[in-house]
C-alpha cells in the first residue's frame, strides 16, 4: 500500500495499517526534520518548517494567509497541538446532508485510539500560563463559558513555540508519534519525493508517479493536503465527474486582538494555545489562546514606525487571543502549472461574525484589565464598520476540498473515503472533511484516518494501541 | 536581519518573490519609506516583516524577556536526558 504525505491523515493510516501486517510505503515531499535544529526563532523557522514559508494566500477577499506544514508531521508539526473530537451536530449534519454513517458511537473508538496513542490530556493551569490567566479572567467577569484546551502533549514544559518547532518534543506530533510506529513495523518512509500522478488502470490504482521513480501498489491513500491533494488528484486525472474536487473549500478562518496589562505577562512563558472561550460557538465564534515570542508578535501588531516600537518595548505587558470563525464561506483549490492556487472570499455571513467576534474579544480583554486593546484592524477602523478588506486573517484549519458524500454525483469519496468510481485509491487528509467544524480539525482527520485503516484491514478498531 | 529576510523571501512562492523583495527595498530606504507612507497597508506589510526580522535577533528579544537560546538549551537537556526524539 502507498501512503502518500506523512502529515495529520498519511502518519496515520500508514502506522495503522503497518503494525496490521500491510506491505506499506510513505511518500512524503518535505523533509524529515531535526530537533536539534530548532532554534525558537520564528522568522528562522517560518522558511524551514512550513509549506513556501508560511507565505502561501489565498486570492480573494481578503487574502487570507495558510500556515501549512512541511515534511514528516505535516501540518502537526507547526500546529498548537490542540484536540477537540469532531462535535456531535456537525457528525449529525454529515448524516444528514452528506450521508455519512460517522454518527458518535462509529467514530468514538477512533478518536479513543488516537487520543490514547498522542497523550491527549487537558492544559492545567500552572502550565498554561499568564496568557491564558488573563483571557480567563476576563471570560470570568463576563460569566462566558471557558475552558483549557486539550492537546497532543507529553512531558510539556511551556517552551511557547509549539508553531515554530518544539524544542522539547513534548508536542504529540505525527513525525515523532505514528511515523516510528510505521517505520518500526515494517514500512519505508521516503522524504523529498515529489509525487506526480496516481496511477489508474481499468478502473484501479496500481501505483504512483513521482518526480524520478515509480511505484506500484495495489491501494494508494492519497493524504497529500487540503490544497493539494485535489491538484494532484486533477493533475492524475481522477475524481472530476462530480465537479466537487477543488471545491467547498473551508478555512476556518482567523485572527487574533493584542493587549497591553499593567501586569507582566511574558505570554510565550507556558502553551500558547492553552485556553478557549466557547460562549458564541453556536454562532460560529470562538476564542482561543494564542501567544509567541516577540518576532512572532512584531510581525501580527497592526502598528507601524515608532507607535509599533513603543508596543514592542512592553511585550512583557502584552497579551493575545484569537478569535476563529466557523466559516460557510466557500472557496476553491485549482492547479495552475502543478501549483495549487488557492480562490476564497468571506462570505457577508462570516464577515458579520468577525464584526461580532472582534467587539465581544475588545470587551473581552477589557474586562481582564487591558489598558489598551489593538484589533487586528487598519487605524480608524471599528469592528462593527470593517469590511472584509480590512480583516488580517489566517486560515489555520483548510477542508473540503475532495469532500465525503455518499453519492457519487456529490461528492469525491465515498464514506469509505474511496475515490468514487475508481477502485483502490482512498483520500486520508483533510480534504474529505465535508464541512467546516468550527474546532480544529486534527483530531477528525486522525480518526478518519484510523477507521479508514481498519476498514482497509477488515477489522474493528481498539481503544488501546 | 538582511540574511533572515532574505532566506524568508526565498522560501516564498515565486510568484510573490518580486513583489515582496520590491517592498523590503522600499522599506530600506528613506524615498521608499516615504512612498509606502502613502499606501498604508503595504507600508504595515514591510513594517512587519522588518520587524520580525529585527526583533528575531536573540539579543533583541532577551532584552524583553524571551531568551530563545536558553528555550533551545533547555528542550535539547531535556531530549537528551529522557530520551525523546
Amino acid at each position: 500500500m502507498c501512503v502518500v504525505g506523512a502529515g495529520a491523515g498519511g502518519a496515520v493510516v500508514a502506522a495503522e495499517l503497518a503494525e496490521g501486517g500491510a506491505d506499506v510505503i510513505v511518500l512524503e515531499q518535505g523533509p524529515d526534520h531535526d530537533a536539534d535544529r530548532f532554534t525558537a526563532r520564528p522568522a528562522q523557522m517560518l522558511p524551514r518548517l512550513y509549506r513556501e514559508g508560511g507565505q502561501t494566500v489565498t486570492l480573494g477577499d481578503p487574502p487570507i494567509g495558510l500556515p501549512l506544514g512541511r515534511g514528516l508531521g505535516g501540518t502537526t508539526l507547526v500546529n498548537s497541538g490542540t484536540c477537540f473530537r469532531t462535535p456531535p451536530e456537525v457528525l449529525e449534519r454529515w448524516h444528514r446532508e452528506f450521508g455519512l454513517e460517522l454518527d458518535e458511537p462509529v467514530m468514538r473508538p477512533h478518536f479513543e485510539r488516537v487520543e490514547r496513542a498522542l497523550s491527549v490530556s487537558e492544559v492545567t493551569p500552572e502550565l498554561a500560563g499568564n496568557n491564558a490567566a488573563v483571557a480567563r479572567r476576563g471570560a470570568e467577569r463576563l460569566g462566558w463559558s471557558h475552558g483549557y484546551l486539550r492537546r497532543n502533549a507529553k512531558g510539556c514544559v511551556g517552551s511557547g513555540v509549539c508553531a515554530f518547532g518544539c524544542p522539547t518534543s513534548a508536542k504529540q506530533h505525527t513525525g515523532i508519534t505514528y511515523i516510528p510506529r510505521a517505520r518500526a513495523a515494517g514500512a519505508r518512509i521516503l522524504t523529498g519525493v515529489d509525487v506526480r500522478k496516481v496511477l489508474v488502470n481499468r478502473g484501479r490504482g496500481v501505483g504512483v508517479q513521482a518526480r524520478d521513480a515509480e511505484v506500484r501498489a495495489g491501494t494508494v491513500i492519497v493524504a497529500a493536503g487540503t490544497i493539494n491533494t485535489p491538484v494532484l488528484l486533477a493533475r492524475s486525472g481522477l475524481a472530476g465527474e462530480s465537479g466537487q474536487l477543488g471545491r467547498n473549500l473551508s478555512l476556518h478562518p482567523a485572527t487574533a486582538a493584542l493587549a497591553r496589562m499593567d501586569e507582566i505577562v511574558d505570554m510565550a512563558r507556558g502553551v500558547p494555545q492553552s485556553f478557549y472561550v466557547d460562549e458564541f460557538s453556536r454562532e460560529g465564534i470562538m476564542f482561543e489562546g494564542i501567544a509567541g515570542p516577540p518576532s512572532y508578535v512584531a510581525l501580527s501588531l497592526p502598528l507601524s514606525g515608532a507607535r509599533h516600537a513603543e508596543v514592542m518595548s512592553q511585550y512583557r505587558h502584552l497579551v493575545q487571543l484569537g478569535l476563529m470563525v466557523s466559516d460557510g464561506s466557500h472557496g476553491r483549490v485549482h492547479g495552475l502549472a502543478g501549483h495549487p492556487v488557492v480562490n476564497y472570499s468571506l462570505s457577508a455571513e462570516d464577515l458579520k461574525k468577525f464584526r461580532t467576534g472582534l467587539a465581544r474579544i475588545d470587551q473581552l480583554l477589557r474586562a481582564a484589565g487591558a489598558r489598551e486593546v489593538f484589533l487586528p484592524l487598519g487605524p480608524g477602523i471599528r469592528p462593527e464598520t470593517a469590511q472584509a478588506r480590512d480583516l488580517k486573517l489566517v486560515g489555520f484549519h483548510p477542508l473540503g476540498t475532495a469532500r465525503a458524500d455518499s453519492r457519487r454525483e456529490h461528492g469525491v469519496v465515498d464514506g469509505s473515503l474511496k475515490l468514487h468510481g475508481v477502485d483502490g485509491v482512498y483520500v486520508a487528509d483533510g480534504s474529505v472533511v465535508p464541512s467546516a467544524l468550527g474546532v480544529n480539525p486534527q483530531l477528525t482527520i486522525m480518526a478518519l484516518a484510523t477507521r479508514l485503516a481498519f476498514s482497509l484491514l477488515g477489522k474493528p478498531a481498539q481503544p488501546t494501541p | 536581519m538582511r540574511e533572515i529576510l532574505d532566506e524568508f523571501v526565498a522560501a516564498g512562492p515565486a510568484l510573490q518573490r518580486p513583489a515582496l523583495r520590491a517592498l523590503l527595498t522600499l522599506a530600506r530606504r528613506p524615498r521608499g519609506q516615504a512612498l509606502l507612507a502613502s499606501l498604508p497597508l503595504a507600508q504595515q506589510a514591510a513594517d512587519s516583516l522588518v520587524a520580525m526580522a529585527y526583533y528575531d535577533d536573540p539579543a533583541r528579544s532577551r532584552a524583553l524577556g524571551w531568551d530563545a537560546e536558553a528555550v533551545v538549551r533547555r528542550g535539547r537537556e531535556l531530549r537528551h536526558r529522557e530520551g525523546r526524539p
